[in-house]
């Protein structure tokens, strides 16, 4: 007990160090996305970087409306800048919606654990998302781009509802553009327009190429109801548990492993998290709930 | 440092602390049950009580605390964090809640410190008192250990005497830290301990020993072991049909620390606070995200989501015991679940 | 910092009543000083209670009382009409309130009670919520409404941020005040299935909670006639009674 007052003396508390104080960060550039979906082009305006790794989260404040987390979409390799990937879903990324350049808002970060990229360097890469979850894939997909020549061979398998809701098309000509790379795309609902497959993500690893499960790492992002299935595929790819990455989505509303809304079974995702290999997730049932 | 001191030397020293301009707080007598309440004179306090109804983890932890202000100007962010000021001096405290507090501050205190917490603990007395023998029939406190204090004090009152329905009057004061030490010292309270205190004193751990009995069937070592093999116990969905979800065992309970965070704009809507009040992981949307997926939607995985953090998770997160064994949830739940029962058919279960 | 961007006029408001004590109506003359910031934000163009002239360009409509006449059938339809958005103000105008206890009595009976021997000119119906007739936007359920949770409705509408009732049920409120739980003094409560927001007064002073802003989102109701009864000793018809004071018009349903 007397170690807790010997930190707050060192602290020397008094609301400067408030885990809670956002930094201030100005809004560079909105784009929207989908119709659901707008880019944000952000910049911390003490000037220091971000300095994230691919797969962390910012949580985002616009004041009068409150905070929420969201993942960080672009890659560190770009540090003067970031990006987030903001769908329309509540009270928070509804009035981030409304912001646009110029406007500021604030930003506790980066938080949580994300991808080993020092142990993937040097192998293939399966990048399985669904929906969203291309958002914090594509920090580390534009990641691995950026330096290409540390990994091997890319698959990008990507699946959305419809063509409408593709995230990030105007990047898809320049990954496939991309040595040893392939971007696999699919939709549940084609229209008249779409060429290409349609079914659920599950689909694309039919077309797959063979993979050498000796040399592939795997990073999946996607809605709860996809990682079962997705994760029965890459098994039966015979790729090894601990080099299957998933990030989880949960509500991570301290982001300092305190508030207990983003727990899964006894880890707190917002600090374990929310990037966790499939060996540790087969002792959190909760993590396919 | 020892001191004898009389319940009157207490009230005093009370008195001194809030000349001294400190907020003291400690159990009050409301009717037909206790209270942790902030006094203006030392007279107020209960030294001798059963317990109190609530945890003194608001005087830390409050229900509701400004985390920062906020002010919406033209092309800039305004933000201020809120300093709490009141490090509170509260006398009174049994062993299951000092352990409480010894958690808590585990949990405020690592990895990313928690100012707010931090800034009313700091300077903050507890003193404790022992206690005779259970409270009430729902505690279960030998179990879990928290019947005797590990930390989270700085002064351990020993009664010197009653018991048995009596009021204890004397007690042997034992610093436990530097600010116990501080406070014993303030003004010279009480005495000098002679031989036939310490005894006294001797006879008291003695007669309070064999006055805790187990409610369990097992040691509570045993308990995670138990809780893994009881995962997909039916016992969840069964006791959950009962359960409200009320999250009445959450806010009672001294260790759950569990919060939410909102902002709420004053009448201008230009500026306001952001604030954090207590949550309770038993409340239907606990695990609800933007956008509205529900990752524990049932009330029996809510139940077994406590029950394990009680009993397993925070152990293993915070090396503590995340239950002190303190009743409160027993009590506190209309719908008349106990935890003790729970543990108790798991293990027959196992 | 720009946020959403605030209501650039003054929201024209309208405040109306169907079938009840207009309490709820009342209540917002009862703002005081604190709150004319907030209402100083509007217009008000429709007020029976507090304004002869009356305008039907209105963005939001304030209902309170239940429908329970074959013109408050009419006129919720026609303030629906005529407001962009329309709030259900009260127990009476969310569930029914204390109006629907008539629909458990014959119908004769109680029109003869209420009316005499004229009866016959007063036609009525079953009490219902507005929401049984039209899609409603908001609700400010209570009996009476919680002025604060109004104030709180307008300050979302001024900046543009939706406005959600919290889903917890009254215990959260109580236990957060420190309150002794009132089923430990013996008293039957209907706090742990109903929706909070009140500030848990009731049980603050003593009394038990009677369920007057409803039911919480998802009520184990099995859970609450099981243990009133097998617990309490309570009689499933008394445990029936005590669901129908406020909240007889609900979906959820004693099992």
């Amino acid at each position: 007990m007397p170690e807790v007052r010997a930190m707050a003396e060192k602290l020397n508390v008094g609301g400067q160090g408030s885990p809670f104080a956002p930094e201030e960060a100005e809004i560079l550039g909105v784009a929207d996305l989908t119709a659901l979906e707008k880019l944000f082009k952000l910049r911390l305006t003490g000037g220091r970087s971000l300095g994230h790794a691919p797969g962390q989260f910012v949580e985002v404040s616009v004041p009068g409306f409150g905070e929420a987390p969201i993942s960080i979409c672009s890659s560190p390799t770009q540090r003067e800048i970031f990006e987030l990937c903001v769908r329309k879903a509540g009270t928070v990324t509804a009035a981030l919606h409304g912001l646009k350049a110029g406007d500021r808002i604030g930003v506790r970060g980066p938080m949580g654990r994300g991808f080993d990229v020092e142990e993937m360097a040097g192998n293939d890469m399966l990048f399985v998302a669904g929906g969203l979850g291309l958002a914090p894939l594509r920090s580390l997909i534009n990641y691995v781009f950026d330096r290409r020549e540390r990994f091997g061979k890319v698959w990008i398998l990507y699946g959305a509802k419809t063509p409408q809701e593709l995230l990030f098309t105007n990047e898809f000509d320049a990954w496939r553009k991309q040595p040893g790379t392939e971007l696999m795309l699919t939709v549940d609902r084609p229209d008249e327009n779409w060429r290409g497959t349609a079914g659920v993500i599950t689909v694309l690893f039919r077309k797959l190429p063979k993979v050498d499960p000796k040399r592939t790492y795997v990073a999946v992002v996607g809605p709860p109801v996809m990682y079962k299935f997705v994760l029965l595929e890459t098994l039966s790819l015979k790729i090894p548990r601990n080099r299957i990455f998933c990030s989880l989505e949960r509500h991570m509303r301290c982001g300092v492993g305190r508030c207990g809304h983003c727990q899964i079974n006894n880890v707190y995702v917002c600090k374990e998290g929310p990037v966790f290999r499939f060996s540790q997730m087969e002792s959190l049932p909760e993590s396919f709930a | 440092m020892e001191r004898v001191v009389t319940a009157k030397d207490l009230a005093a020293l009370a008195d001194d602390m809030l000349r001294a301009g400190r907020t003291v707080a400690g159990p009050v007598r409301r009717k037909e049950r206790y209270f942790y309440e902030a006094v203006s004179r030392g007279a107020d306090l209960a030294f001798d009580f059963n317990y109190c109804v609530y945890s003194p983890r608001s005087f830390f932890f409050p229900p509701g605390e400004t985390l920062l202000t906020y002010s919406i100007g033209t092309n800039e962010l305004n933000v201020a964090p809120e300093a709490p000021r009141t490090s509170p001096v509260i006398m009174g405290v049994h062993p299951c809640d000092c352990n409480a507090i010894g958690l808590l501050d585990a949990v405020f205190g690592s990895g990313v410190p928690d100012d707010h917490y931090l800034a009313r603990r700091k300077d903050s007395v507890v003193v404790a008192v022992d206690c005779h023998g259970p409270c009430d029939p729902t505690a279960f406190c030998r179990d879990m250990g928290g019947n005797e204090a590990q930390e989270g004090f700085d002064v351990m009152l020993t009664p010197l005497n009653g018991g048995k329905g009596q009021a204890a009057e004397r007690y042997l004061a034992a610093a436990a830290t530097e600010r116990g030490r501080e406070l014993l010292a303030y003004n010279k309270v009480g005495k000098e301990p002679a031989r036939a205190d310490r005894d006294a004193a001797e006879k008291f751990r003695e007669a309070k020993a064999a006055n805790f009995s187990r409610r369990l069937p097992y040691a509570v070592e045993k308990l995670p072991a138990i809780l893994d093999r009881s995962y997909n116990s039916l016992l969840w969905q069964v006791t959950a049909k009962r359960c409200y979800s009320c999250g009445s065992c959450n806010l009672v309970c001294p260790t759950c620390y569990c919060f939410t965070v909102k902002d709420v704009p004053d009448l201008s809507c230009a500026s306001g606070k952001r604030v954090r009040e207590w949550d309770g992981c038993q409340l239907q949307d606990f695990a609800t995200v933007a956008g509205g997926h529900n990752f524990r939607p049932e009330s029996s995985s809510r139940l077994r989501h406590r029950i394990f953090r009680k009993g397993k998770w925070i152990k293993e997160q915070q090396g503590r015991m995340g239950c002190v064994g303190c009743g409160r949830c027993d009590r506190a739940c209309t719908a008349k679940i106990s935890v003790v029962e729970i543990y108790t058919q798991l293990a027959e279960e196992a | 910092m720009a946020s959403a961007a605030p209501v650039s006029a003054k929201p024209k408001i309208a405040v109306f009543s169907l079938t009840s004590c207009e309490g709820c109506s009342l209540a917002i003359l009862e703002l005081e000083d604190v709150l004319l910031d907030i209402l100083g934000k509007f217009e008000i163009v429709n007020f029976r209670e507090a304004m002869t002239e009356r305008s039907w360009d209105i963005d939001i409509g304030f209902v309170d009382g239940a429908v329970s006449t074959p013109s408050d059938v009419e006129e919720v339809k026609m303030f629906r009409e005529k407001c962009r958005v329309l709030v259900a103000m009260g127990a009476c105008a969310c569930t029914g309130g204390i109006n629907t206890l008539k629909n458990y009595q014959n119908e004769e009976d109680y029109r003869k009670y209420v009316y005499g021997d004229k009866w016959k000119v007063f036609p009525t119906i079953p009490a219902q919520p507005c929401s049984a007739f039209v899609k409603v936007d908001y609700e400010l359920p209570g009996c009476p409404m919680n002025k604060f949770e109004f104030a709180e409705l307008a300050k979302c509408v001024l900046m543009g941020k939706p406005f959600r009732l919290p889903s917890e049920p009254v215990c959260v409120e109580c236990k957060k005040k420190g309150n002794l739980c009132l089923y430990e003094k013996g008293l039957v409560c209907l706090g742990p299935v109903t929706r909070a927001g009140c500030g848990a007064i009731c049980p603050t002073y003593g009394a038990k909670c009677e369920g007057c802003r409803g039911l919480v989102d998802k009520p184990n109701l099995q859970a609450a006639a099981d243990n009133l009864t097998n617990l309490y000793g309570m009689k499933i018809e008394d445990v029936l009674a005590e669901f129908r004071l406020f909240g007889a018009y609900q979906k959820e349903r004693i099992p």
